[in-house]
């Protein structure tokens, strides 16, 4: 077989191989969007959930979906993004590092479920938070941490070396050379990374069950003092997320239109993934070629 | 064949009348990287407003000593270096120096041009307000003296908010050159600055360089045996860690002591 042939049927093989990875993708896609937009409507994003009666909507969760969301990444991103520039600037290579670089890792690829349970033994029960937003919140901080950490290690590790010399060489401090040229260069794959996370803390449903809980107490819209019971924002009640609804309704629900709802809840939750994604794509650039110059 | 190199090499700048006042005393200087002892024993005077280069065949510690002058070997962890660098009557390889003052009155060029990806305005001014500078009007004052000085002034006056990636390679590199500048340096270390760069734009360069030696102490790291002979009035010969030859060009080019040097720049080797 000559190499002409050779060439020919490796491209045709992975032309093959990402035919086939598209067509899973979009056939996926077409079908959530195609069950489940038919259900979408005003109505149904504006209404609280109906236990027994048809007509219920995903107000509520869709709120707390956003609302776990916001807390997450309120507690990871300042943390993740420290550690990141700690490991990437600062940390000397040698075993301690590598310990918690390994840590780190298996951190971000630990199942989801046993964070669950974790948070469930520590945030729950040992803090007392009960099934609550911030419970959830911390749980998801668990696994969420480790990917920030990551993101920000490799966007600076990506930037060239001569950056970091031409700033110091300057007379500029190594601190100072970090907030001023490195970050600024490192942040549009950081923000990047940042939200393409934020699309799989909003999906995200095993580690909730045990730790936002199964429900949403009535909660009134114009009380917005984060210390009242029936707040949206109040952080110490229990918080049923839109993912976490899903299954919820499929696995228990006993209203007579389970399935518009679980369609519409997923196509909902299907849309904000893929805005989350266009969004980190549009503004990973605009910030690009703000910080850059014209 | 010393008739044959000066037909190689012209000297068009190889004026030292009188001898100038040394800035930087170097005395016995051993780098090491780990085990590997990088630059052996190094002596060498480096005149005050002249351009003394480097050369010598890749890894003969011609750019590790360079670094070392205004301490960038400290980034690397298994750097160690012994002897004494006198600047101002002070050793600058001393552990205490502050390295972040050191380093804006011995600013450095690399290789690679390395505009931070910003406005070129921004570029100028960044290291200059980490400095203390606040008045608007005199940073303004500065980036456009600075400019001015590395003739990029004409070319990018119009859109110094535009970003400094934008510009071609020498411009690149004469705004990094404008950018050391701003802070008034003592000396300036360049590592092979014309290295990446076309001929024309390396010519603008060295144009600049032999302005600059006028207010400045001018290190310059060269693989190119000709740019040296063409802008330094001092050549130091490096191979193998050691400095074999240091002289005025004129003599290190026309009636160098050692064979190894006559082989090195009649090109037997390297």
């Amino acid at each position: 077989m000559n190499s002409k042939v050779t060439n020919r049927i490796a491209l045709s093989v992975i032309v093959l191989c990402a035919a086939a990875m598209a067509a899973v993708l979009i056939s996926m896609l077409g079908y959530i969007l195609v069950k489940g937009l038919s259900s979408i409507s005003w109505h149904f994003l504006t209404t609280s959930a109906s236990p027994f009666m048809p007509g219920g909507g995903i107000k509520d969760q869709l709120w707390n979906s956003f609302y776990v969301l916001f807390i997450t990444m309120l507690l990871t991103v300042p943390i993740g993004v420290c550690g990141g520039i700690y490991l990437a600037e600062y940390a000397k290579p040698g075993k301690i590092t590598s310990f918690i670089r390994t840590c780190v890792e298996v951190l971000a690829s630990l199942p989801s479920i046993v964070v669950g349970m974790f948070g469930m033994l520590l945030f729950v029960n040992y803090f007392g938070f009960k099934y609550s937003v911030l419970s959830g919140a911390l749980a998801l901080t668990v696994f969420n941490l480790p990917v920030i950490v990551r993101v920000t290690e490799d966007g600076f590790r990506a930037l060239p070396r001569h950056q970091k010399e031409g700033g110091l060489a300057l007379g500029m401090t190594h601190w100072h050379t970090i907030k001023t040229i490195l970050l600024p260069a490192a942040f549009p794959s950081i923000l990047t990374g940042i939200i393409l996370s934020a699309g799989r803390v909003f999906g995200e449903s095993a580690a909730l069950l045990f730790t936002a809980g199964l429900s949403t107490p009535d909660l009134n819209f114009e009380n917005w003092n984060p210390l009242a019971p029936d707040s949206p924002l109040n952080l110490f009640r229990s918080a049923e997320t839109l993912s976490v609804h899903i299954w919820s309704v499929n696995t228990g629900g006993i209203m007579p239109d389970v399935d518009t709802i679980a369609n519409g809840s997923a196509a909902v939750l299907v849309i904000c993934v893929l805005i989350f994604n266009l969004f980190a794509r549009m503004l990973g650039k605009i910030i690009n070629q703000k910080f850059s110059g014209k | 064949m010393i008739e044959m190199k000066n037909n190689i090499v012209s000297f068009t700048n190889n004026t030292v009348t009188q001898e100038r006042p040394v800035q930087l005393s170097v005395e016995h200087v051993n780098i090491f990287y780990g085990e590997n002892h990088a630059v052996k024993d190094v002596t060498i005077p480096i005149h005050e407003k002249s351009i003394t280069a480097l050369i010598g065949p890749s890894g003969c510690g011609k750019s590790t000593f360079l670094r070392t002058i205004n301490r960038m070997n400290d980034l690397i962890p298994s750097a160690r270096c012994e002897g004494t660098i006198n600047y101002k009557e002070v050793n600058i390889l001393n552990p205490k120096v502050d390295v972040v003052q050191l380093r804006k009155e011995i600013g450095m060029v690399f290789q690679q041009p390395n505009p931070f990806p910003k406005s070129i305005s921004e570029n100028i001014q960044l290291p200059l307000r980490f400095a203390g500078v606040r008045s608007k009007k005199v940073l303004k004052q500065v980036t456009e003296d600075c400019l001015k000085q590395v003739g990029l002034w004409d070319e990018v006056k119009d859109r110094l908010d535009r970003s400094a990636t934008s510009l071609s390679g020498g411009q690149q590199q004469r705004l990094c050159i404008a950018r050391a500048l701003a802070l008034k340096p003592d000396v300036i270390l360049l590592d092979e600055p014309t290295s990446a760069l076309d001929p024309v734009s390396s010519a603008k360069i060295e144009e600049l360089l032999l302005e600059l030696k006028n207010s400045y102490t001018i290190i310059i790291v060269t693989h190119n045996m000709q740019q040296a002979a063409r802008i330094a009035d001092y050549t130091a010969f490096f191979y193998q860690g050691e400095l074999v030859e240091f002289g005025t060009t004129k003599t290190l080019f026309t009636t160098p002591e050692k064979k190894s040097t006559a082989d090195y720049i009649s090109g037997r080797f390297g």
